[in-house]
């Protein structure tokens, strides 16, 4: 279960499997994390072909596939309102405290956040991709992600460029807008306290044994720490050049049992080394990204590194000690650190996780005068008061559709999610009068299968 | 015979009744809320609201005669195939499931699922309309293929999305 509440997440977008590419590939992974941290997660998209329907992919992570007409590769068209009776449906069937909307493409995207932000709910944007700002199609996108982004709770881009991005094109604060990389799987760097030696401090250090990596800051580092503290050990994985710098110093200052030099690693045994330390220490003398101090952040180690490139804006502080690339800084900061996880003022590795969701939940969802006056300041005179006409429009509508259907009369979704979902076995264990009649292991199956042939008399649109 | 009372999908209530016939015979029925008078009241209204008004454009009295005749037709055409009051499953162990829904003018249409037809029995989630609900479905099997469904026949349709 996570550590914080449970939030219940909403994942919004046009591109979903059975389409391949980066953004699905994100959308499912993110879900099957934030699954395993013991949030409730649903993914809604558009209908692909006869994929229509409610189904369900692995751990219980719920998909619907709504019948909404697809116009352009992929995308559905954005009104701003034909879609709202059926999401306003899901999310308060299934009390979503999140909408979390994927890609700029997706008119479904910028839909749902126009209309989770009527309903209240909090709003989570992620920027896949890079626009340019002369020609048509993008200057039009652009409006239209100044209109939707502008009320939004959090951003969250891919890169450093395309935060820049983001930023320039919707006229943001950037203060809203974090970087979170696709390529950090958090299920593939979790912590496993148990693996490290307590008895002892051990420093990892991962990357490519290069000038541009610090591995002549690392070579002065060493002997001097290692003189200070004799419980200190350094586990060094890479490969490269300057290897030869830290095999010397080895061999100088006999540290043999205390520096192992791992060479070359495979990505997937990355983890395998991060688990066993306490530390870790990047010392680049230059990054634009780092991913490696996302990785050992993620596994629940305490990173220091060099405060150089894009790397102060990588971790939030709490989680990195930042420090000048020379010798005595970093003797300094690895000290600090030290010193931290003597007196175990480091953060246990779980409660690193899941941050942005936390923070957004905490957020208030701008009231709808505040919201009005805002769109109409942000966007420019014309599209401003448009936009601001249709968002109340849309809440008339929703008001409609209350007085329709009051939420009380929608029945709340059984909770599928994780390993205590209603279609695992866990749940018909304690039923046991139940497990004679119906088996549970066949269950699912029939789910998925009953999903197949569409039911006499019942349109799925 | 207990009588239950719910709400359908769209919060109009419902009363399910079940009936034990036998050890292996059991009627299951969901009575829908009869026609009421203030609804039917207010499309009669409605129609020859909008007959006078068009009597008043074009001064012509088949306008008033069409109106009647209209409702009339239109409400024997309501009552007869679309108001269902009731449906109602009877289940026979052995046998087989007789499936019954009575219109409101009392006309009844009943299909029968033959016992080794049935593959199984399961709720499902589906999009109905503007809303996601669930409903109970028979899967029945393939003649051909053991392992495959031939066709799913949901339960209380009406009853439920109505």
């Amino acid at each position: 279960m996570a550590a914080g509440r449970a939030q219940s997440v909403c994942m919004v977008s046009d591109f979903f499997y059975p389409n391949m590419g980066g953004v699905e590939s994100h959308i499912y992974q993110l879900s099957q994390c934030l699954i395993e941290r013991g949030h409730k997660v649903l993914v809604v998209t558009h209908a692909y072909g006869g994929r229509k329907g409610v189904r369900y992919l692995t751990n219980g992570l719920k998909v619907y596939y709504l019948p909404l007409r697809v116009m352009y590769n992929q995308s559905t068209a954005t009104t701003l309102f034909h879609s709202l009776p059926l999401l306003r449906y899901i999310f308060v069937r299934e009390r979503v405290t999140i909408v979390h909307a994927h890609s700029s493409f997706s008119a479904m995207a910028h839909d749902a956040l126009f209309h989770a932000k009527i309903m209240g709910l909090r709003t989570v944007f992620t920027d896949h991709s890079l626009f340019g700002f002369a020609d048509v199609s993008s200057v039009l996108t652009n409006k239209l992600l100044t209109v939707s982004l502008c009320d939004t709770n959090h951003i969250i881009c891919v890169s450093y460029t395309s935060k820049e991005n983001t930023v320039l094109r919707a006229a943001l604060d950037p203060r809203i807008v974090s970087v979170i990389p696709n390529a950090v799987d958090p299920t593939d760097f979790t912590p496993d306290p148990s693996r490290r030696d307590d008895s002892t401090v051990t420093i990892v250090v991962v990357s490519r044994l290069v000038y541009r990596k610090g591995i002549d800051l690392l070579s002065g580092i060493i002997p001097e720490l290692c003189q200070k503290y004799p419980e200190l050990h350094f586990l060094v994985g890479g490969e490269g050049p300057k290897r030869i710098v830290l095999e010397e110093v080895r061999e100088r200052y006999q540290l043999h049992d205390r520096v192992r030099l791992l060479g070359a690693l495979e990505h997937q045994d990355v983890r395998d080394v991060l688990v066993q330390g306490h530390i870790f220490l990047n010392t680049s003398l230059t990054e634009a990204f780092c991913m490696a101090i996302v990785e050992a952040a993620s596994c629940g180690l305490q990173v220091v590194s060099t405060r150089v490139g894009g790397i102060p804006e990588v971790l939030p502080e709490d989680l990195i000690i930042l420090c000048e690339p020379s010798v005595k800084s970093l003797c300094d900061g690895i000290e600090k650190a030290i010193a931290q996880l003597r007196s175990g003022k480091l953060p246990s590795p779980e409660s690193v996780h899941n941050k942005v969701y936390e923070r957004v939940a905490d957020e208030v969802v701008l009231p709808m005068d505040e919201r009005l006056d805002r769109l109409i300041s942000h966007c420019g005179p014309v599209t401003g008061y448009i936009f601001a006409l249709f968002a109340v429009l849309s809440f008339l509508f929703l008001l409609f559709l209350r007085w329709m259907t009051p939420d009380s009369v929608i029945d709340v979704a059984i909770d599928a999610t994780g390993p205590n979902g209603a279609w695992t076995k866990h749940c018909f264990l304690g039923k046991r009068e139940r497990i004679k009649e119906e088996p549970p292991s066949s269950r699912s199956a029939q789910m998925e299968r009953t999903n197949a042939p569409v039911p006499r008399g019942f349109k799925a649109c | 015979m207990a009588e239950r009372r719910y709400r359908s999908a769209s919060g109009a209530p419902l009363a399910l009744r079940c009936r034990q016939h036998s050890a292996s015979c059991r009627e299951l029925a969901v009575r829908c809320p009869r026609l009421q008078l203030r609804s039917l009241s207010a499309v009669t209204s409605a129609v020859w609201l909008a007959a006078y008004g068009l009597f008043v454009l074009c001064e012509n009295s088949v306008v008033l005669s069409a109106a009647i005749f209209l409702m009339l037709i239109g409400l024997i055409i309501y009552l007869h195939c679309v108001k269902i009051d009731q449906e109602s499953l009877l289940v026979i162990g052995s046998l087989g499931i007789q499936l019954t829904s009575s219109y409101a003018s009392g006309k009844e249409s009943t299909t029968f699922i033959e016992m080794s037809q049935v593959k199984d029995v399961v709720i499902n989630e589906a999009i109905h309309m503007q809303k996601v609900i669930y409903y109970l479905c028979i899967l029945l099997r393939d003649p051909q293929d053991p392992q495959g469904v031939s066709e799913v026949v949901p339960l209380f349709q009406v009853s439920v999305t109505e």
